[in-house]
C-alpha cells in the first residue's frame, strides 16, 4: 500500500465519525481536499487536522434539524444542565463513598449487615446515576434530530422522576438526604421546565410540521 | 456571524470556488491569520447550504477526485453585504474615537 493510500484510509477512518447522510454526500470531496492539503510523504493525519475533523463531526451530530424555535433550544440547554447535574451526583457519590462506608462502620461496628446495605445502596446509586446521564443524553440526541417521540419519552421520564420523588419523600428514604433530595429536586425542576417548553405551541409546530396541502384531484373518471 | 463564516462568504463573493480554493483564498484574505481546516470548512458549508446562503454551483472530476464548486446565493450576497456594512460601521466608529481629528475621514 503506498503512502497516499495509507493516508486516505486513515482519513476515511476519521470521516467515519460524521453522520452517514453527510458522509454519503461529502466524503469523497472532503477527502480530496484533505489529500490536497497533505504534505509530501505524509502518512498520518496531523493532530490538528484530526482534532478539527472530530470537532466537526461532533458539531454535525449535535446540530439541530432545521431551524429550531427558541423554546426548543432552551429546553435542550436545560437538558444538558440536567445531564451535568446527574454527572455531579455520580461524581459526588464516588468521591464520598469511602467516608460514607467508614462513617457507617464507626456507627455500627461489628454489624456486617449495615456495611452490606451501604455497599448495595452505593452500587444502586452508581447504576442509577449512570442510567440517568444516559437517558438525558439519548433524549437530547433524539430531540436535536427532531424526533417527536422523544418528547413523549421526556414526559414519561418526568413522570417516572415525579413518582420516584413522591415514593422517596413518602418513605423518608433519601440515602443522601438532604443533598440527595436537593439533587433530585433540581433535576425534577429541570425536567419539568424542559417538558413544558417542548410542549408549547411553538415547539409542537417544530416537531409536528403542518402537512403540505394536498392538491385536489381534478381529473375525471370518464365522461358521465 | 463567526469570522470563519464571514471569510468563507467573502471568498465566494467574487465567484464560485471549490473546497481547496476556499481554504487558500481565506488564508489570503485574512493575510495568513486564519487557516481554515477541512472539518471546519465543510461543517460551515453544510450550515450555509441549509440556511440558503450558499449553493453547489457545479461538480468536476479532476484526477479521479470529486471537485465541487460552491457559489453565493442572492440571500448569501445580501447577508454578506449587511455583515460587511455592520463591520465597516463598527470600524469607522472605533477609528473616529481613536483619532478624533480624522472624524469623517478614512477608516
Amino acid at each position: 500500500m503506498n503512502q497516499s493510500a495509507r493516508l486516505e484510509r486513515r482519513y476515511r477512518r476519521l470521516l467515519a465519525c460524521y453522520p452517514r447522510a453527510f458522509r454519503r454526500e461529502n466524503e469523497d470531496e472532503i477527502l480530496a481536499v484533505l489529500l490536497a492539503c497533505a504534505q509530501d510523504g505524509q502518512q498520518r493525519p496531523g493532530l490538528a487536522a484530526s482534532a478539527d475533523l472530530i470537532k466537526g463531526a461532533i458539531r454535525m451530530r449535535l446540530r439541530m434539524a432545521g431551524r429550531p424555535p427558541r423554546t426548543v433550544r432552551a429546553a435542550i440547554r436545560l437538558m444538558w444542565a440536567g445531564a451535568a447535574a446527574e454527572l455531579a451526583v455520580l461524581v459526588t457519590v464516588i468521591v464520598t463513598a469511602g467516608s460514607v462506608r467508614s462513617a457507617v462502620a464507626r456507627r455500627y461496628p461489628g454489624l456486617p449487615a449495615a456495611q452490606h446495605a451501604v455497599n448495595v445502596n452505593l452500587v444502586t446509586d452508581y447504576i442509577g446515576a449512570s442510567i440517568g446521564i444516559a437517558v438525558w443524553l439519548v433524549l437530547i440526541w433524539a430531540l436535536v434530530r427532531g424526533r417527536d417521540r422523544a418528547r413523549i419519552a421526556l414526559m414519561a421520564n418526568f413522570g417516572a422522576m415525579s413518582l420516584s420523588m413522591i415514593i422517596a419523600i413518602g418513605q423518608d428514604s433519601a440515602a443522601y438526604a438532604p443533598a440527595d433530595l436537593i439533587a433530585g429536586a433540581v433535576e425534577w425542576l429541570i425536567a419539568l421546565a424542559a417538558t413544558v417548553l417542548l410542549f408549547t405551541g411553538t415547539s409542537s409546530r417544530y416537531y409536528r410540521p403542518e402537512p403540505r396541502p394536498v392538491t385536489p384531484w381534478r381529473g375525471t373518471f370518464g365522461s358521465m | 456571524m463567526q469570522e470563519a463564516t464571514y471569510l468563507i462568504l467573502t471568498a465566494l463573493a467574487a465567484g464560485s470556488q471549490h473546497g481547496y480554493g476556499i481554504i487558500a483564498d481565506v488564508t489570503e484574505i485574512s493575510g495568513g491569520r486564519v487557516s481554515l481546516r477541512a472539518g471546519t470548512l465543510y461543517t460551515a458549508l453544510d450550515r450555509l447550504k441549509t440556511d440558503g446562503l450558499v449553493a453547489v454551483d457545479r461538480e468536476e472530476i479532476v484526477e479521479n477526485r470529486l471537485r465541487r464548486y460552491y457559489r453565493l446565493t442572492p440571500g448569501g450576497e445580501k447577508r454578506l453585504t449587511a455583515e460587511a456594512a455592520r463591520l465597516h460601521a463598527n470600524a469607522n466608529a472605533a477609528m473616529r474615537r481613536l483619532r478624533p481629528g480624522l472624524a469623517g475621514g478614512q477608516a
